[in-house]
């Protein structure tokens, strides 16, 4: 991931490839999405996610395991994220219970490549949780396919690597 | 090889027939007992031997309190070493698996080849002339020996046959190994789930009593589905697996191992299994290679079984619907669990990537099953600590116990069967003089 950004053209690092007022959109809408996943507001999350074929995709073991041959820590296509989305507003699935309390900067949002309406765009973040009398500290880089519509922009598909992906890891039992 | 440190406590006390005393999760000096006499005498689950199938090709485990390299040399054979520079000490390979020659020690530049020989002694004009390198190679776990390619190593110099410890259990290991056509499994050492949770390491066992309690937003999810044939908790869509009215059995067998008995249960699911593996080419192709292989009647009861023997093997190895599950006690309030998903050699790749996403879907951090065991987990070892009123029950069934014709004992599927066998060897071993 930091490979992609560092192996970017040039025009990515140096002038951007988006205008001003579209990277401050761009801002706005991760923070957005980082202030609903913090709050649990999982419908509202939902919301923004494109209403055709989205990926959710959280690596395992390494951030380019191939999914055909290797196993994700998450891979839902909709069906399959509804489906965590039940679980996660489920008050039955006692490990989301009582609910972490989180905190999270995103910063390094970055425009990769524009095709069109859609966009491909990376950011870093760093998430605080605390669970009871625990605190875990997760990091990681997000990219994003988003597209530009009318109501502002959707995710087509998220792929969060973490920085610990290949590392023993407690639950995580929310949004990243 | 260790040895075993003579105790002043009496730990038969504390393990009685249908309870135990909560110190054996939660006291230090318990768990340092635990690794001298429990992990360091008996039969541990090492490594698939096809996660090192080349010459070259080494990983880390642990075994025990030991850190080792598993290490395939250039005759193919497969050797344990503790990972441990006989110069000063320092580990010797710090890399999770790979291929190499050579192991060398960063400090003074020792050097071992991969059957653990010290091939390369630095400045060896110093030493004196009776030095003998045949003498510091890497150390070797003493016992390996493998069933159907999981390899398992002792620590002890003597003591009881693989295959003797295993005993009845062979036919279980067989239904993971022979869901594949030509009866190999592949384990891949980079392709695992890796969790930890503040509990003690007794607590990963086999409980057909938890389910709908642990798992119940499981059961609801699923439940709402259309079919669930094939899913890591099974055709819930006909029955319960977990109820005690089904044909799901729970067992155990001497040694410690235990089981959650779904045969009987899944045997009438062929029909609906096979049906669906033939709506897709590769599928079958599956089902044919396996009557081909197998025989139809036996083949018909490997596909309802999905590969999944349930089985637990004491003290640290699992063998749970596409995986295989290792066991690491950190402290007596730590516990790593790494859980390797299986693929069958043989079969179409749509027929393994299924079978990744049916695991996925369980198991992991962030998936629907393992976080909810790991919760409870945690919330008894915060529980056990509260030890004013000790015991804790596992006297579940105890009056409907039956022998079987191999040895174990059985009953229903909730009756806590699993944790007596695991804790009678746990006293067995914790007692032996």
């Amino acid at each position: 991931m930091a490979q992609q950004i560092v192996k970017a053209m040039p025009e990515v690092i140096h002038q951007g490839i988006v205008d001003t007022q579209t990277q401050q959109r761009l801002e706005r809408f991760l923070a957005l999405e980082a202030a609903l996943m913090d709050a649990h507001e999982y419908d509202r999350w939902l919301a923004l996610w494109d209403s055709d074929e989205v990926l959710y995709w959280v690596p395992c073991n390494s951030d380019e395991q191939d999914p055909s041959t290797g196993i994700a820590i998450i891979y839902d296509d909709r069906t399959r994220l509804l489906e965590r989305i039940m679980r996660l507003k489920d008050k039955t699935a006692h490990a989301y219970r009582p609910l972490a309390k989180l905190v999270r900067s995103v910063s390094g949002v970055l425009p990769l490549s524009v095709d069109g309406d859609e966009m491909e765009v990376a950011a870093s973040f760093v998430l605080g949780e605390t669970r009871v009398g625990q605190q875990n500290l997760w990091l990681g880089k997000t990219l994003y396919r988003l597209v530009d519509t009318a109501n502002g922009f959707r995710i087509r598909s998220k792929k969060v690597m973490l920085l610990n992906n290949d590392d023993a890891m407690p639950n995580l039992t929310f949004l990243v | 090889m260790t040895t075993r440190i003579p105790t002043g406590r009496d730990y038969s006390a504390l393990v009685q027939e249908d309870r135990v005393h909560s110190a054996i999760f939660t006291d230090e000096q318990i768990f340092q007992d635990e690794m001298e006499r429990i992990f360091h005498t008996t039969w541990l689950f090492a490594l698939h031997e096809s996660e090192i199938p080349n010459a070259g090709d080494f990983k880390r485990l642990q075994i025990g309190r030991y850190p080792v390299i598993a290490t395939r040399d250039e005759q193919g054979e497969i050797h344990l070493l503790i990972n441990r520079c006989r110069h000063r000490g320092a580990q010797v390979c710090e890399s999770s698996h790979g291929n190499t020659r050579r192991f060398q020690c960063w400090y003074h530049g020792w050097t071992y080849d991969t059957r653990g020989d010290l091939v390369g002694l630095t400045g060896p004009e110093a030493y004196d002339k009776d030095f003998k390198c045949d003498a510091h190679g890497l150390t070797r776990i003493p016992r390996v020996e493998s069933y159907r390619g999981f390899v398992f190593a002792s620590v002890a110099r003597e003591g009881m046959s693989l295959s003797d410890y295993l005993g009845s259990t062979k036919p279980y290991i067989d239904i993971m190994v022979d869901a594949s056509p030509i009866g190999e499994l592949q384990v891949k050492p980079g392709v695992v789930n890796r969790t930890r949770y503040r509990g003690n390491w007794k607590q990963v066992g086999m409980d057909g009593y938890h389910p709908h309690y642990v798992h119940m937003s499981v059961f609801k999810i699923f439940s709402k589905r259309e079919s669930t044939t094939g899913s890591a908790v099974g055709a819930l869509h006909l029955e319960d697996p977990f109820a005690d009215v089904s044909k799901s059995r729970t067992r155990g067998f001497p040694h410690g191992h235990a089981c959650l008995d779904f045969r009987e249960q899944r045997r009438p699911h062929a029909d609906a299994s096979i049906e669906e593996l033939r709506r897709s080419e590769e599928g079958a192709r599956y089902v044919d290679d396996m009557i081909s292989a197998y025989g139809e009647e036996r083949a018909r009861d490997l596909i309802a079984w999905h590969g999944d023997p349930h089985l637990g093997l004491f003290p640290n190895l699992q063998l749970i619907h596409d995986h295989v599950r290792v066991v690491i006690p950190i402290s007596p309030g730590e516990t790593e669990v790494l859980m390797y998903p299986v693929f069958l050699k043989g079969v179409g790749p749509s027929i393994n990537e299924k079978r990744l996403r049916a695991h996925e879907a369980f198991y992991g951090p962030a998936a629907a099953g393992s976080p909810d065991d790991a919760e409870i987990f945690e919330r008894t070892q915060r529980g056990l600590l509260a030890d004013a009123d000790p015991w804790v029950q596992l006297g579940r069934g105890i009056h409907r116990e039956e022998v079987d014709e191999d040895g174990s004992v059985a009953s229903c599927i909730s009756d806590e069967i699993t944790q007596r066998a695991q804790m009678q060897e746990w006293k067995k071993l914790m007692t032996r003089g």
